[in-house]
């Protein structure tokens, strides 16, 4: 069956268990848990298949528990990959010579599905369990995430019975179509060495950008309306390749981030370009305020990401 | 002459009968539309799947404006402006092609992001610039603690221009 048909026919039982949603949802929360302990408490290393529209890639995603780190490699075409350690994210990219480098900020740690958040979360989505489903030769529980509006997407997580591990994980728009969707075709747990999470590049006289993130104020920026079930969770100034500081402000509804990122227009830069783009469930929108250039990235639906962006305002502090 | 055209589709006429309903089909403009009808509800029963009404008009039509050099002898009767009206019709079907390819899900081709001059903004695949923008954004998604770096791969994704090279 075509990925297209299962993803339609995925799709039909979301719809006859929106009622069923309030029966079981500490059940469903429970999940989430346990999707959550799983993935940072094990030790594991897998192949999986990222498709998104027409398009899919491969990668291979490790992780060393003990030593809380991971990696994760492209498997098709250039052998990018990203290497993350408890407080850091290197991005090696073989064919520019370059590792970027984004270090944990002092204020926050990487995001965490704690209680208060599971609250945010069920405040914004409608959560419950879905069917027992083989895949990949696991015997998967489906744990679904509705929206309770069209702000956001939808979720359908397919985590493996025994280990809690997420097996497959869906995103679908308000009209049921897939628009991205994670899956494991090959997850051996446990038997991870140290050797599996080094980076297999040198990197030695590569270039290095480090993102150099630091808490701050983006003194006179703000959004003159939120959008609903968003709230900011970070405010701080970074560089971005090798460019000046950049602002950036993210918000999130439990589940999804939306990013804003404000950087001034150079006086020699080439013409800006606006306008929306995508990439899977991710949308991006920029447009310009104030002389400066303001870039909204989300994983939400174009129309939040517009809103956010329009959204934006200077006022001389 | 329903029982005739009936029995013409289910092989049972033979010799003379036969080619004496084909020649009805032929010529009884009634006769040819319950030929046509049978056709469709005997393909719906057999589950295949069914053409829209008027296709065989459509296609016949098509063809008669196409200047094939096999079928001369369709032309006549057709005035110059009654050929224009079709081709250009075809030619209508093409763009609407073209354009609903154009906005299929993932576009083959990296179309440029400076689409920003027309009144709808339209949506582009991500240009290869905006990848740091994905990673500056990605560790602060809550989806990290659920999938571990799975959605980082967005991050260093390959776009279409560089399938090109």
């Amino acid at each position: 069956m075509s990925p297209w048909r299962s993803a339609a026919l995925a799709c039909v039982p979301l719809l006859s268990l929106a009622g069923a949603a309030q029966a079981q949802p500490a059940d469903a929360v429970t999940w989430l848990r346990r999707i959550q302990d799983a993935t940072h408490n094990l030790s594991y290393t897998g192949t999986f298949v990222y498709q998104h529209g027409e398009r899919s890639e491969t990668s291979r995603i490790t992780r060393l528990a003990s030593a809380d780190t991971e990696r994760l490699e492209v498997l098709d075409g250039m052998p990018r990959e990203l290497v993350r350690t408890r407080d850091t994210v290197r991005c090696y990219l073989p064919e520019s010579h370059v590792v970027k480098v984004e270090r944990r900020t002092a204020d926050r740690n990487f995001p965490a599905l704690l209680p208060g958040e599971l609250a945010t979360l069920s405040r914004n989505y409608d959560i419950s369990l879905g069917e027992v489903r083989r895949i990949g030769g696991f015997e998967c529980q489906a744990v679904v995430l509705a929206p309770k509006d069209n702000l956001r997407y939808g979720y359908r997580l397919y985590a493996d019975n025994a280990s809690g591990m997420l097996v497959r994980a869906v995103t679908i728009d308000a009209a049921g179509n897939q628009v991205e969707q994670f899956t494991f075709t090959q997850l051996q747990i446990g038997r991870v060495t140290p050797d599996m999470v080094k980076p297999r590049h040198a990197a030695s006289g590569w270039r290095v950008e480090d993102a150099d993130a630091a808490p701050a104020r983006l003194a006179g920026w703000s959004l003159n309306a939120e959008l609903p079930g968003f709230q900011k969770v970070v405010e701080l100034t970074r560089r971005m390749g090798e460019s000046k500081p950049v602002g950036q402000l993210v918000y999130s509804d439990g589940l999804a981030a939306v990013s804003v990122f404000i950087e001034p227009l150079a006086p020699r830069r080439e013409p800006l370009r606006t306008g929306l783009a995508s990439l899977g469930a991710i949308h991006i929108y920029t447009r310009e305020v104030a002389n400066h250039m303001v870039t909204v990235v989300g994983e939400a639906p174009a129309a939040s990401v517009q809103r956010f962006a329009n959204a934006v305002q200077y006022r001389r502090p | 002459m329903k029982e005739r055209i009936s029995a013409l589709m289910d092989g049972e006429l033979e010799g003379r009968a036969a080619e004496e309903a084909f020649d009805l089909v032929r010529r009884d403009g009634d006769a040819a539309e319950t030929w046509r009808i049978y056709h469709l509800v005997s393909d719906a029963m057999h589950g295949q799947r069914l053409l829209s009404a008027g296709f065989g008009e459509r296609v016949a039509s098509q063809l008669a404006s196409e200047p094939a050099v096999l079928a001369p002898g369709a032309l006549p009767g057709r005035t110059p402006m009654q050929r224009f009206t079709l081709a250009a019709a075809a030619s209508i079907a093409a763009v609407a092609l073209v354009a609903w390819l154009a906005f299929a899900p993932q576009p083959q081709t990296a179309a440029p992001v400076a689409q920003a001059s027309s009144p709808a903004p339209a949506v582009v695949l991500l240009p290869h610039e905006a990848n740091d923008y994905l990673l500056a954004h990605q560790g602060f998604s809550p989806r990290v603690t659920l999938q571990g770096m799975a959605p980082y791969v967005r991050t260093v994704a390959e776009r279409p221009d560089e399938f090109d090279k």
